[in-house]
């Protein structure tokens, strides 16, 4: 089920508020139960085909963290069988295709597997690994009630993208949290706002995207440019307001959720965009790949190796196609870079200059990341930089710039901090204007969220909303 | 004020998401299309451990829910007059608004000549094939091809929209060179209309079909084709006609779409015989009391194409009763309907089939039964080829 679905906004998300809230307080567990319920359910709303992977992969972090706890006979034994268990369900299920594929194109006769990748497998999948690492390093201690591990696993707001959730921050709040109304009312003022970013932002921005990569021998430059950049916005949008349903919802709950991104679009280095872009992702490959390889404390070949390894499996963990390769190893190359070769000459430069740097090298990875093939990715690349066959300008460019004005307009400031310098203006003339700045902080976010939770249910009534982008993943 | 803000806010949120299945609960029974995108609303979808499994049911349910909202056609109406008359937007609900008609926003791309020649010989040659057997029974088959509205005002797209002027004339091209290459013979509207100088009132700014004026010109120039093949038919001429222009305003197939939001400066045209061709008709196999033109009980009663003929049927029959004149059957699309008003009027019997409705027996087998001595096909010219239109009907091996 998705977030923004009639289904669950209409239907699920009220009908699962109710059963929790009108459950007192001190029924910790019984308001952890209907969680549960409920998580299993949005899960199954996929098909009931989806439970049996996921139970089973919660079952081997369960059993596999109670029998790896450090100083347990066999601990290491079932530890690296656990997680082969985990890795080999996420490659047997997200990579075969892709690796039947290329061995068949090296003339191998092997048979081509087409298997329907369960939902959220990348994230539940490196959520069990990240809980059975943390209990095998003894930072946590097992969890001995499946019931709660499995809430863990499941719970609805971060199930199927995450953010990417250590036990050892949610744990806590399993057994002692307190809802308050401040929380709940920011959380769905989050959420709300999420959800208009999804809808009437990134949906709009992705035809226009859609459109030019889908355009062939119509490309123009201005098109791939236009395109190029509606996809940098839409993949923002889509998945960081994704994100904000999830903390919004986790917070309704009482359950904060980890931030995922800290507006990555002002960025001035490809360094800063990952410390601001996918923030858990970054975290789990820095603490569970990275540094057990050695991090950067080790030859500095060994950390081109470990940077290279990490950002390789970071683009396969975003697709099984040699686009996100490309890209992964991109990103690889381009730290790499910045780390031994130019950054300190990128410090010199004014922060304006920075920003483009920036800018221009997202922009360019996003259309690898984003190109169906390598060929895609070439021609878009080649006509962004003035090699495009169908010239320089054409009507369809000017199509897309005028029928989505308005979302161009509101893209730009909606990726900047606009929020944070506003509230912090209102905030300094609270006190000078006699109390209506602080009715606009108090009050104005949340009529802004109702009136975006009003335009976004009438747009999807209208059927044109898209899945989310990183739902692939 | 922070609490109070706070307790209103959720109050107001989850009023919101309550109301909303509780009135879809109470009201969804008793809606079963949507008038304006002109399609039926989603049943309720059926649980079955196939679709449980699967995912089917929540998806399906998903559909119904979207479809059974409260005040879903209100909503999508105020969301159309935004997007139209606040936000502006050149294009929408695929209707390009920002000319002084509505045409269709045609996606840019498409097919290319070489790839037309391709899908073009699976019709044609079913029209080859139609042809042959029509003139092996020694009567006369002819194809009358239409301009679409988008067609006939192609100059009119805003100059960044994409017109489909050369692709469509590539494609037109193609494929009557194709029919004729195969013995049919095919009459080209758009070129008659080009030599009367395309009139302007021959199409409606708001509908896909062409008006009353445009039909009766198409129906003068296949009388005449057919009187230079030899035919001695009667024919309406302007004298024996009132064309009445009626009050009401007149809702196209594009403004529809709009949910009527677009000013419309079209009337409906109808012609009245002075001295009426006397009939008796039968809509898919049934008497019917359908009168040529089904007009509006008041003046502000909203009229449609469907006025002519009483709209789509899969077969209609209309017998005058004058042995003396040919039997003809005409098959196509909904351009027929304003035309049949007409031609009946030239015939003994007149039967017309809508192949995209009409399954009862393949056309061959139908015109076998009937024995036409004319048969005439009348497609607008995006009908030419592609899905949904009926032609696999055409022949059938």
């Amino acid at each position: 089920m998705a977030f923004h679905s009639i289904a669950f906004l209409f239907g699920f998300l009220p009908l699962c508020l109710l059963a929790y809230y009108l459950l007192p307080a001190r029924f910790r567990e019984g308001r952890n139960g209907v969680l549960l319920v409920c998580s299993l359910l949005f899960y199954a709303w996929g098909g009931l085909w989806l439970l049996p992977l996921f139970l089973a992969a919660c079952l081997i972090a369960w059993g596999g963290g109670l029998l790896a706890e450090p100083g347990k006979p066999w601990g290491e034994a079932v530890f690296a069988a656990s997680l082969a268990l985990l890795t080999g369900a996420l490659a047997v299920f997200k990579y075969a295709g892709f690796l039947g594929e290329n061995l068949k194109a090296l003339g191998l006769d092997v048979p081509v597997p087409s298997l329907a990748l369960p939902a959220g497998i990348s994230f539940f999948a490196f959520q069990a690994i990240s809980y059975l690492a943390d209990v095998r390093r003894g930072v946590i201690p097992p969890e001995r009630r499946f019931s709660r591990l499995l809430l863990y696993m499941a719970f609805f707001p971060q199930l199927l993208q995450g953010p990417i959730v250590r036990y050892g921050e949610f744990a806590s709040c399993l057994a002692d949290r307190r809802e308050s109304l401040a929380d709940i009312s920011a959380g769905a003022v989050r959420f709300c706002f999420g959800l208009g970013k999804k809808v009437l932002l990134a949906d709009a921005l992705g035809s226009i995207a859609n459109g030019a990569y889908a355009s062939g021998d119509r490309l123009t430059v201005s098109l791939a440019w236009i395109g190029s950049i509606a996809y940098t916005l839409q993949l923002y949008f889509d998945f960081s307001g994704y994100t904000d349903m999830a903390v919004g919802l986790g917070r309704m709950f009482g359950l904060p959720l980890p931030e995922n991104f800290h507006y990555p679009y002002i960025a001035q280095s490809a360094g800063e965009f990952w410390r601001r872009w996918h923030i858990t992702l970054s975290r789990w490959f820095r603490d569970y790949v990275y540094i057990p390889l050695g991090g950067n404390r080790c030859s500095r070949g060994r950390q081109v190796r470990n940077l290279l390894a990490v950002w390789l499996l970071t683009g396969l963990w975003h697709g099984a196609s040699w686009t996100f390769v490309l890209w992964g190893l991109y990103y690889g190359v381009l730290l790499m870079g910045e780390r031994y070769l130019w950054g300190r000459g990128l410090e010199w430069l004014p922060g304006a200059l920075r920003h483009l740097y920036a800018l221009l090298l997202i922009n360019f990875g996003w259309v690898l990341f984003r190109a169906g093939t390598l060929e895609q990715a070439a021609a878009m690349l080649s006509a962004m930089l003035g090699f495009a066959p169908g010239g320089v300008w054409s009507g369809e460019s000017g199509y897309y710039l005028r029928q989505y004005a308005w979302e161009w307009l509101a893209a730009v400031p909606a990726a900047l901090p606009v929020k944070i310098w506003l509230s912090g203006w209102l905030e300094k003339q609270r006190e000078a204007d006699g109390g209506l700045s602080g009715a606009a902080l108090i009050w104005g976010p949340k009529l802004l969220a109702l009136a975006l939770l009003g335009l976004s249910a009438v747009r999807l009534l209208s059927s044109t909303a898209r899945s989310f982008l990183y739902f692939q993943f | 004020m922070k609490k109070l803000s706070e307790k209103a806010f959720l109050a107001c949120l989850m009023a919101l998401l309550l109301a909303v299945p509780a009135v879809t609960l109470l009201w969804s029974r008793h809606k079963a299309d949507s008038f304006y995108e002109n399609r039926a609303l989603a049943q309720f979808p059926a649980v079955t451990a196939e679709s449980l499994w699967d995912g089917g049911f929540g998806e399906a349910l998903e559909s119904w829910y979207s479809d059974h909202a409260p005040a879903r056609s209100t909503l999508l109406k105020a969301d159309a007059a935004v997007q139209m008359k606040l936000l502006r937007r050149p294009v929408v609900n695929e209707i390009v608004v920002m000319g002084d008609m509505l045409l269709p926003f045609i996606k840019y791309g498409g097919l290319k000549e070489a790839d037309y020649r391709r899908v073009v010989e699976e019709t044609t040659g079913r029209f080859h094939a139609l042809n042959a057997y029509i003139e092996s029974l020694g009567s006369k088959f002819l194809y009358v091809g239409l301009p679409e509205q988008r067609i006939y005002f192609e100059d009119r797209f805003p100059a960044y929209l994409n017109d489909g002027k050369a692709s469509m004339a590539a494609a037109d091209a193609v494929f009557a060179q194709s029919l004729r290459e195969g013995g049919v013979d095919f009459l080209d509207m758009r070129a008659v209309f080009d030599s009367l100088g395309r009139p302007a009132e021959y199409y409606p700014a708001v509908d896909h079909h062409y008006n009353y004026y445009g039909a009766y010109a198409a129906y003068r120039a296949l009388m005449g084709h057919l009187a230079a093949e030899g035919f001695d038919l009667p024919v309406l001429t302007e004298a024996d006609l009132d064309f009445v222009e009626l009050p009401n305003p007149y809702t196209g197939s594009r403004n529809r779409k709009l949910y009527n939001l677009w000013p419309s400066p079209d009337r409906a045209v109808v012609g009245i015989q002075k001295d009426p061709v006397a009939f008796t008709r039968w809509d898919n196999g049934e008497p019917s009391e359908i009168p040529l033109f089904s007009l509006p009980a008041t003046e502000e009663e909203l009229v449609y194409y469907t006025l002519y003929m009483g709209g789509d049927f899969g077969e209609t029959v209309l017998k005058t009763d004058r042995p003396e004149l040919p039997n003809a059957l005409i098959f196509g699309d909904s351009f027929t309907n304003a035309m049949e008003t007409l031609l009946y009027a030239s015939f003994n019997e007149t039967h017309i089939l809508d192949l995209r409705h009409y399954k009862e027996q393949p056309l061959k087998d139908y015109i076998a039964d009937y024995r036409p001595d004319i048969v005439i096909s009348i497609q607008n010219d995006t009908f030419f080829y592609g899905d949904g239109t009926g032609n696999d009907g055409v022949w059938e091996d």
